[in-house]
C-alpha cells in the first residue's frame, strides 16, 4: 500500500511538469492546426539552459527560469515569424515534415555542441527528500511542481480573462469567424507559438533538476507529448492537463507493477488504444 | 515509349558498368548504400508520396524484414535469395494489421499513431528475447559459399552485395513506375488531393491504402532483409530506431515525393552528405538532414527531382 501511496504521488508531480509540456503543444495545435515535432527539443533547451545558467553564473534552475522564459516565448515568436509562418499555408503535412527537419537540425545541433554526455544537475537540497505521511518526495521535484502549477494558473488567468487570452480561444475554435470579428490571427497565432515555446523551455528548466540531460532527449519527450494530448484531445487545454498526470502515474505504477521494459509500452498502447476508439480525446473535446 | 525506355537501358548499362570497372572497394560501398536508400526512400514514398500517408513508422517494417531474415538464416539456413524476399513478406503480413487500424487516421494523426507503432516494435524487439535476442542482437559470421556461373561468390569482396542492392532498387523503382500508371496508383493520387472526395466517388480509400501500406512494407523489409546481410549485425538500435524512419523521409521528400526517380536522387543526396560529413564528426549529417528537410519543403516542395522534370519542356509524363 505504502509502494503503492509512493508511486502514485510521484507520478502525479511528474504529471504535472508533463502537462505543461502537452499545453504547449496543443494551444499552438488549437490556433494553426499544426503538430510542432520540434516541440521536445524546446524542452531540451530549456533543460540545457537551466544546466549552463547553473555552471556557467551559479544560478539555481528554478531562479533560472525566469531568464530562460521570457527568452524561449520570443524565440518562439521569431521562429514562427521568420521560419514557420510561409510553411503554414502549405498544408499540415508540409508543416509536419518541416518542424520533423527543424527537430533533427536543433537535437544534433546540440549534440554537436554538447556531445551526447549524459549529465546533471546536483543541487544542496536535492539529497534528502522530505516525507511528508512517510512518503518520500524529493525537494527540486516538489519545487517544479508547485511552480508547474502557478505557471499553468497564469496560463488559464490569462487565456479565460485577459482580450489577448480570449482571441487565442476564439482563433482555437473558429479562425474564420475570428477573422471576421476583427482579430488579428497572424498576431494571434505568433503570439501562441511563443507561449508554446516559452511553456516548453519553462517545463525543461524545472525537469532538469529530476532528469537525466542529453541533447536528444527531446525525442523521448516528444512521444510522451504526444501521448498526453491524443488522451486530452488535441487542442484541449484542460485535457493536456489530465492527460499529463495520467501518464506520470500510469509511468509511475507502470514502474512498480509491470516487470521489464515493457512497462515504457503502456503509454504507447494506451496512446493507439485512445487514437483509435475515442480520437477526440478520452475527455471528450472537440477535434 | 523510347524515351522511357532509353534511361531505363542506360540506368541497367550503369548499375552493370560500376562493378567491372570499379576497383575502390570505398567507392563500391558507397554505391551500395545508395541503393540500399534508393529501396527504403521508394518505399516510403510508395505511401507517403503518392497516397500522401505519412509515415514516422517506417522503421517498424524495416526491422520486421531485416529480423526475418536474419532468424531464417541463423536458425534455418535459409540463404539470402530467399530470406529477402521472404523478410519482405513478413513485413507486408505485418503492415496489414497496423493498416487496418492506423487507416482509420487521417493526415497527422496517422502520422503520430504509426510513431507509436513503430515505438511498440521497438519494445518488442527489445523484450522478446527468445526470438530476437534482445539488445544482444544478432551477428552472421559466415556467409554460405555460393557457386555462380562456375565461380565462388566471395562474399568477403562487395560486387556479390552490389548486384543484389542493384536488382532491389530496380525491383523498387519499377514497382513505383508501375504503381503511377496504374489504377491503384490513380487512386492514391485521388486519395492524396482530397480523400473525401475520392470516398465519394467510390473508391475503397482503405483498401487502397492498406494495399499500399503493404507494398511498401514489402519493399522496406527487403530493404531490412539486405542491410541484415551488408552489415551482418541486427539489433533493435541498429533497424527500429526513430533516426532510420527520418531518413526514409527526408529521402523522399529530398528527392521529389511521388515522383518515379526521386528517391533515387535522394539516396544519392543523402549518402554524399552522410559521407562527406562523417570524417569531420559523427553525427553531424543529421544536422545537414534536418537542414535540407527545411530548405526543401520551403523553397522546393516538389523535390529535387520534382523540381528537374518541372523545368525539363515536355517531361511531364517522362521519368
Amino acid at each position: 500500500m505504502e509502494t503503492f501511496a509512493q508511486s502514485l504521488v510521484s507520478g502525479v508531480l511528474t504529471g504535472a511538469l508533463y502537462a505543461m509540456i502537452g499545453i504547449g503543444l496543443t494551444v499552438v495545435f488549437g490556433v494553426m492546426r499544426i503538430i510542432n515535432l520540434a516541440h521536445g527539443e524546446m524542452v531540451m533547451l530549456g533543460m540545457f539552459g537551466a544546466f549552463w545558467s547553473q555552471k556557467l553564473w551559479k544560478l539555481d534552475p528554478f531562479v533560472s527560469l525566469l531568464v530562460w522564459t521570457p527568452l524561449m516565448f520570443v524565440a518562439g515568436m521569431l521562429l514562427y515569424r521568420l521560419l514557420l509562418r510561409k510553411i503554414i499555408p502549405g498544408g499540415e503535412l508540409n508543416t509536419l515534415l518541416y518542424t520533423a527537419g527543424l527537430s533533427l537540425l536543433i537535437a544534433n545541433l546540440a549534440l554537436f555542441a554538447w556531445t551526447g554526455d549524459y549529465r546533471t544537475i546536483s543541487l544542496s537540497y536535492g539529497i534528502t527528500p522530505f516525507r511528508p505521511l512517510g512518503i518520500a518526495i524529493a525537494v527540486p521535484l516538489a519545487v517544479a511542481f508547485v511552480l508547474a502549477i502557478l505557471i499553468t494558473v497564469t496560463l488559464w488567468l490569462f487565456l479565460s480573462r485577459t482580450d489577448l487570452g480570449r482571441a487565442i480561444r476564439a482563433t482555437s475554435q473558429n479562425p474564420e469567424a475570428s477573422v471576421l470579428m476583427g482579430i488579428d490571427v497572424e498576431r494571434v497565432a505568433m503570439v501562441t507559438f511563443g507561449l508554446g515555446t516559452a511553456l516548453a523551455g519553462a517545463a525543461g528548466v524545472l525537469l532538469a533538476p529530476s532528469l537525466y540531460l542529453y541533447p536528444t532527449v527531446g525525442e523521448l519527450l516528444i512521444v510522451k507529448c504526444f501521448v498526453i494530448v491524443v488522451l486530452g484531445g488535441l487542442g484541449s487545454v484542460p485535457g493536456a492537463i489530465a492527460g499529463g498526470i495520467l501518464l506520470g502515474v500510469v509511468e509511475s505504477l507502470g514502474a512498480v507493477y509491470v516487470s521489464g521494459t515493457y512497462k515504457d509500452g503502456i503509454g504507447f498502447v494506451l496512446f493507439l488504444a485512445v487514437l483509435l476508439y475515442r480520437p477526440s480525446g478520452l475527455f471528450g473535446a472537440g477535434r | 515509349m523510347t524515351r522511357r525506355l532509353l534511361p531505363a537501358l542506360l540506368g541497367v548499362a550503369v548499375l552493370v558498368a560500376i562493378p567491372l570497372s570499379i576497383r575502390n572497394s570505398f567507392f563500391l560501398h558507397v554505391c551500395i548504400l545508395i541503393l540500399m536508400w534508393t529501396v527504403l526512400g521508394a518505399a516510403w514514398n510508395v505511401l507517403g508520396g503518392f497516397a500522401g500517408q505519412v509515415s514516422f513508422g517506417h522503421a517498424a517494417l524495416f526491422a520486421v524484414g531485416a529480423y526475418t531474415t536474419i532468424i531464417l538464416y541463423l536458425k534455418g539456413g535459409l540463404a539470402p535469395w530467399w530470406g529477402i524476399p521472404l523478410g519482405g513478406l513478413a513485413a507486408a503480413l505485418v503492415s496489414v494489421p497496423i493498416g487496418l487500424l492506423c487507416f482509420r487516421l487521417r493526415g497527422p494523426y496517422f502520422a503520430l499513431a504509426t510513431l507509436a507503432v513503430a515505438e511498440i516494435v521497438k519494445l518488442v524487439a527489445l523484450n522478446w528475447e527468445s526470438v530476437t535476442a534482445g539488445s544482444v542482437g544478432y551477428l552472421i559470421t559466415t556467409l554460405p559459399p555460393v557457386r555462380l556461373f562456375g565461380l565462388e561468390v566471395n562474399w568477403e569482396r562487395k560486387p556479390p552485395f552490389f548486384a543484389a542492392a542493384a536488382v532491389l532498387a530496380v525491383v523498387a523503382l519499377l514497382t513505383t513506375g508501375w504503381l503511377r500508371n496504374s489504377r491503384l496508383g490513380a487512386y492514391l493520387v485521388a486519395i492524396r488531393e482530397n480523400e473525401d472526395a475520392a470516398e465519394a466517388v467510390g473508391i475503397d480509400t482503405v483498401r487502397a491504402k492498406v494495399v499500399t501500406l503493404a507494398l511498401s512494407a514489402f519493399l522496406a523489409g527487403m530493404g531490412g532483409g539486405f542491410y541484415a546481410f551488408y552489415f551482418r549485425y541486427v539489433d533493435p538500435d541498429a533497424v527500429a530506431g526513430i533516426g532510420l524512419s527520418m531518413e526514409m523521409v527526408f529521402i523522399a521528400v529530398v528527392g521529389g515525393l511521388g515522383t518515379v526517380g526521386g528517391p533515387l536522387i535522394g539516396a544519392v543526396f543523402l549518402t554524399a552528405v552522410a559521407e562527406l560529413v562523417r570524417d569531420r564528426f559523427q553525427m553531424g549529417h543529421l544536422i545537414f538532414y534536418g537542414l535540407f528537410m527545411m530548405l526543401v519543403i520551403r523553397f522546393m516542395p516538389e523535390g529535387i527531382w520534382g523540381r528537374v522534370r518541372r523545368l525539363t519542356p515536355g517531361a511531364r509524363t517522362g521519368g
